[in-house]
C-alpha cells in the first residue's frame, strides 16, 4: 500500500493523530496487576489500578492509550481510521512510543502504556510490530509499568502468546452484539476471527496459571486478564441481546472486563444511525449497571431481562426494577438477611452488605447505624426492616415505589418541594384516618 | 463524681500515642479521660489539665502494642486517622483502643460502627486514604535542571510518609522530591537510596530550581494528549470535575493556563 505519512512530522503532531485515532477505544482500566518494582528499572503495578487524570469527557485517563499507526488496510463503517476516510496517518516508531511511556511514567502523569494499532500491512506484519514495541519497552527500558495491548484479529498465534507474556492485558474487540451485526458494519472482520485470539489468550491465561503452581517464578501471562468492547446503538440489538453476550463473555472466556461504547457516528455513515441526541449515553450507563450486577451481585441476565422485555428500563436502574418485580422477596430483614439477599435490595452495595455482615455481630443495627454504614437508605427504606420495623409507613406496591424512586432521580430539590409525590406528603399521614 | 481529666498531646502520631500510655497508666478506667490535641480555649470548671510531651520509648509501646493485639491492618488505619486535621481524632483513637484492647473486641474492632469513636476513626481514616489515593494519582513531577523530578503538592490530610513508599518502589533509580507546601515537609528519595523527611521552614522553591531543556516540551505533549482524549459529544464538565475536584488541580500541568 502506498506510505501516507508526511515524512517529518514532529512527535507532538503524531501524538495528537494517533491519540485521537485511539479515543474511542473505552478501556483505560490500569487494575488487575499486583507487581512491586525489582529495584533495577522504572515502574511497578497496583491491584486496584490509579487514573492519573480526566478528560473534559469525565473519562479517565490512566494509560497512554494510542495507535501504533492510524494506516488501516479495513473498512470498518463505524471507525474514523476506515481506509476509506481521508483523514491525516501517522505511525509511531518503536522507541518512540518507549521514550513516550517512559518520560510519561517518570512525571506521574501515566500508570502505562495501552496500545493499539491500524491494521498496517497485514495482521502478522502490525501484530510483530506490537510486539517488538513491547519487548523493546520491557527489555531495554526496563519498563515494568502497566501494559494494555490489542490482540490484532487474524494475527499468527505464536505472536499473540509472546504479546500476553509483556502485556498485562490484553483486549479484542467484538464490536458488535451479534455476527450479522459485525458483518454489516465491518466487512472486513469476522466473529471467528475475533473468538480465536480471544479463546487463545484464555488458554494462555489457564496454562500460566498451572505453570505458576509448580514454578513460582514462571513468566506471568497477561496477569490482569483480557477485556472486550461493544458498541451500542450503531445497530438495532436490544439490550438483552448485548448482555446475554456479556454474560457468555464472562463465563466461557473468563473476560475480566466487557465494556459498552455509546455510538458516536464520526463518519456520518448511511447506513448508521444519525443520533442528533447526542450518544445513547444513558443506555450504556444502563448496561455498565447491569454489567456490574453480573459481576458482583449474583445475578444472571435471565433475572434482568426478557425476550418479551429485551431493555432496560430508562427510569430507574436495573436493580430497582428487579426489585419491584419481585416485591414477594421483600421487605428483607437487615439482621437476619444472608450476603446474597442483602446485595439485592437497592439502595445497599458490595460494600455496605459486607459491613452489614460484620458490623451485626455486635448487636442489632439500627437505621441510624445503616446511614453510617453507606446504605442509600432513601432507596433502600422500601425493600427492608430493622428489628420488625420498617423507616416510615410505606407500601409495598410497585407503582407507588416506582414512582417515588423516579421521582427522587429526576426531580431536584425545588421540584420536589412544589410537586410531592402522593404518599410522601406529611399532612396526609392522618392519625385519626 | 469522679474528676474530669483532659490530657493535651502535641498533634502527631508520637505526641498522640504518648497521650494515650499515659491515659493508661493513670488506671483510673477509661470513662473520664479525655484525649486533646493542642492547647484548650475554654477550660472547664472541675476538670484537670495535663500536659503531655511526646516521648519516643512510650510511642512504641503502644504502636508495638497496637500492632501485636489489633493486627497490622488496624494500625494502619489509626496511623491514617492520625494523619488527618481533625481537633477530636485523639479523643476517637484512645477510644478505639479501649474497645479493642480493654474490651477485647480486638482485630475485628473497626468493624464495630455502632461505637460512634469506632465510628469516627473509621471516617477519618478512610478520609485519609483517599487522599492518599488521590495523591498517588494526581502527584505531578517536573523534571528540574540537574535530572531531579520535583512535586508539590498540598493535600489537607499529612500523606507525604504515606505515598513516599510508592514512589520510591516505582521510581527506584530516580532522584526525586515531594514538597508539601501546607507543611513545610519534603519528602526525599536518592536515586537507589532509602527515602526520609525533611522539616525545612517556608521559601520559595520555584526560584531555586530551574526547569530541564526538555521538560516544557513534556509538559505540552501531556496537556495535549489530555486535551485529544476527549470524545467532544461526551463533554461532560460536571463528572470531571466529580472525579478531579478543582483544589487538585492548582498542581497539575495539564490544567494550567497556555
Amino acid at each position: 500500500m502506498e506510505p501516507r505519512i508526511a515524512p517529518s512530522m514532529s512527535i507532538m503532531d503524531k501524538l495528537n493523530i494517533l491519540a485521537d485515532a485511539a479515543k474511542f477505544d473505552v478501556s483505560c482500566s490500569s487494575s488487575g496487576s499486583s507487581r512491586k518494582g525489582d529495584g533495577k528499572g522504572i515502574g511497578n503495578t497496583v491491584k486496584a489500578g490509579l487514573c492519573h487524570s480526566f478528560a473534559a469527557d469525565g473519562r479517565c485517563i490512566s494509560l497512554l492509550k494510542i495507535l501504533f499507526t492510524n494506516e488501516c488496510i479495513y473498512d470498518c463503517k463505524y471507525c474514523v481510521n476506515r481506509c476509506s476516510n481521508d483523514v491525516p496517518r501517522a505511525s509511531f516508531t518503536p522507541d518512540e512510543v518507549c521514550e513516550l511511556t517512559i518520560e510519561f511514567y517518570r512525571r506521574n502523569y501515566i500508570e502505562g502504556l495501552f496500545l493499539s494499532s491500524g491494521i498496517l500491512v497485514s495482521p502478522d506484519y502490525t501484530m510483530e510490530l506490537l510486539c517488538q514495541t513491547l519487548y523493546k519497552l520491557r527489555t531495554v527500558y526496563n519498563f515494568q509499568g502497566y501494559i494494555h495491548v490489542k490482540a490484532i484479529p487474524g494475527a499468527d498465534p505464536a505472536l499473540i502468546q509472546k504479546a500476553g507474556f509483556l502485556a498485562d492485558r490484553m483486549s479484542v474487540n467484538l464490536e458488535m452484539a451479534t455476527a450479522e451485526g459485525l458483518q454489516k458494519a465491518a466487512p472486513n472482520k469476522h466473529r471467528k476471527t475475533i473468538l480465536k485470539p480471544m479463546k487463545l489468550i484464555q488458554n494462555g491465561i489457564v496454562a500460566n496459571r498451572e505453570e505458576l503452581v509448580l514454578y513460582n517464578h514462571a513468566p506471568r501471562f497477561c496477569e490482569a486478564g483480557q477485556s472486550t468492547q461493544m458498541i451500542v446503538g450503531a445497530l438495532p440489538e436490544s439490550d438483552y441481546q448485548i448482555m446475554a453476550v456479556a454474560q457468555s463473555l464472562y463465563q466461557k472466556f473468563s473476560l475480566k472486563r466487557v465494556y459498552y461504547s455509546a455510538f458516536v457516528n464520526v463518519n456520518e455513515d448511511k447506513d448508521l444511525p444519525a443520533l442528533p441526541g447526542g450518544p445513547p449515553l444513558l443506555r450504556e450507563h444502563r448496561l455498565y449497571q447491569a454489567d456490574w450486577l453480573l459481576r458482583f451481585y449474583d445475578f444472571t441476565v435471565d433475572e434482568l431481562l426478557t425476550q418479551d422485555r429485551p431493555n432496560f428500563n430508562m427510569m430507574i436502574d436495573p436493580k430497582a426494577d428487579w426489585a419491584v418485580r419481585h416485591l414477594e422477596l421483600f421487605p428483607v430483614e437487615i439482621n437476619r438477611a444472608d450476603y446474597r439477599l442483602l446485595l439485592r435490595v437497592p439502595g445497599i452495595g458490595v460494600n455496605s452488605a459486607r459491613r452489614i455482615i460484620s458490623a451485626r455481630r455486635f448487636g442489632p443495627l439500627t437505621f441510624e447505624d445503616l446511614k453510617k454504614i453507606g446504605v442509600v437508605l432513601k432507596r433502600a427504606l422500601y425493600f427492608i426492616t430493622c428489628n420488625g420495623k420498617m423507616m416510615y409507613p410505606t407500601k409495598l406496591e410497585e407503582n407507588y415505589i416506582v414512582r417515588n424512586l423516579t421521582y427522587q432521580s429526576l426531580a431536584s430539590k425545588k421540584e420536589r418541594s412544589l410537586f410531592s409525590p402522593d404518599g410522601m406528603r406529611y399532612e396526609q399521614m392522618s392519625l385519626f384516618g | 463524681m469522679p474528676e474530669e481529666k483532659y490530657l493535651i498531646c502535641e498533634d502527631s502520631i508520637e505526641g498522640i500515642f504518648t497521650g494515650i500510655y499515659e491515659a493508661y497508666a493513670l488506671k483510673e478506667g477509661h470513662d473520664h479521660i479525655h484525649l486533646q490535641i493542642g492547647e484548650e480555649e475554654n477550660f472547664r470548671l472541675f476538670a484537670r489539665y495535663l500536659y503531655i510531651a511526646p516521648d519516643s520509648v512510650k510511642t512504641m509501646k503502644v504502636a508495638e502494642t497496637i500492632q501485636k493485639r489489633l493486627g497490622a491492618e488496624v494500625y494502619l488505619r489509626i496511623c491514617q486517622a492520625l494523619a488527618t486535621e481533625d481537633a477530636e481524632k485523639g479523643q476517637a483513637v484512645y477510644q478505639t483502643l479501649v474497645d479493642g484492647i480493654t474490651k477485647k473486641s480486638g482485630r475485628r474492632v473497626l468493624e464495630h460502627l455502632t461505637n460512634p469513636y469506632v465510628d469516627k476513626v473509621f471516617r477519618l481514616s478512610r478520609s485519609a486514604s483517599n487522599e492518599i489515593h488521590r495523591m498517588l494519582e494526581f502527584v505531578r513531577f517536573q523534571e528540574l535542571e540537574q535530572g531531579v523530578l520535583f512535586s508539590r503538592i498540598g493535600p489537607k490530610c499529612n500523606v507525604v510518609s504515606f505515598i513516599m513508599p510508592h514512589f520510591a518502589d516505582r521510581l527506584p533509580l530516580e532522584n526525586f522530591m515531594i514538597y508539601d507546601e501546607n507543611r513545610d515537609l519534603y519528602g526525599v528519595h536518592p536515586a537507589g537510596e532509602e527515602w526520609y523527611l525533611v522539616s525545612a521552614p517556608e521559601e520559595d522553591v520555584s526560584d531555586v530550581f530551574r526547569m530541564s531543556e526538555k521538560e516544557e516540551q513534556y509538559q505540552e505533549l501531556f496537556t495535549m494528549f489530555c486535551r485529544t482524549i476527549a470524545i467532544k459529544a461526551r463533554k461532560n464538565l460536571k463528572l470531571q470535575q466529580q472525579m478531579l475536584p478543582l483544589r487538585f488541580r492548582d498542581n497539575m500541568v495539564e490544567f494550567h493556563k497556555n
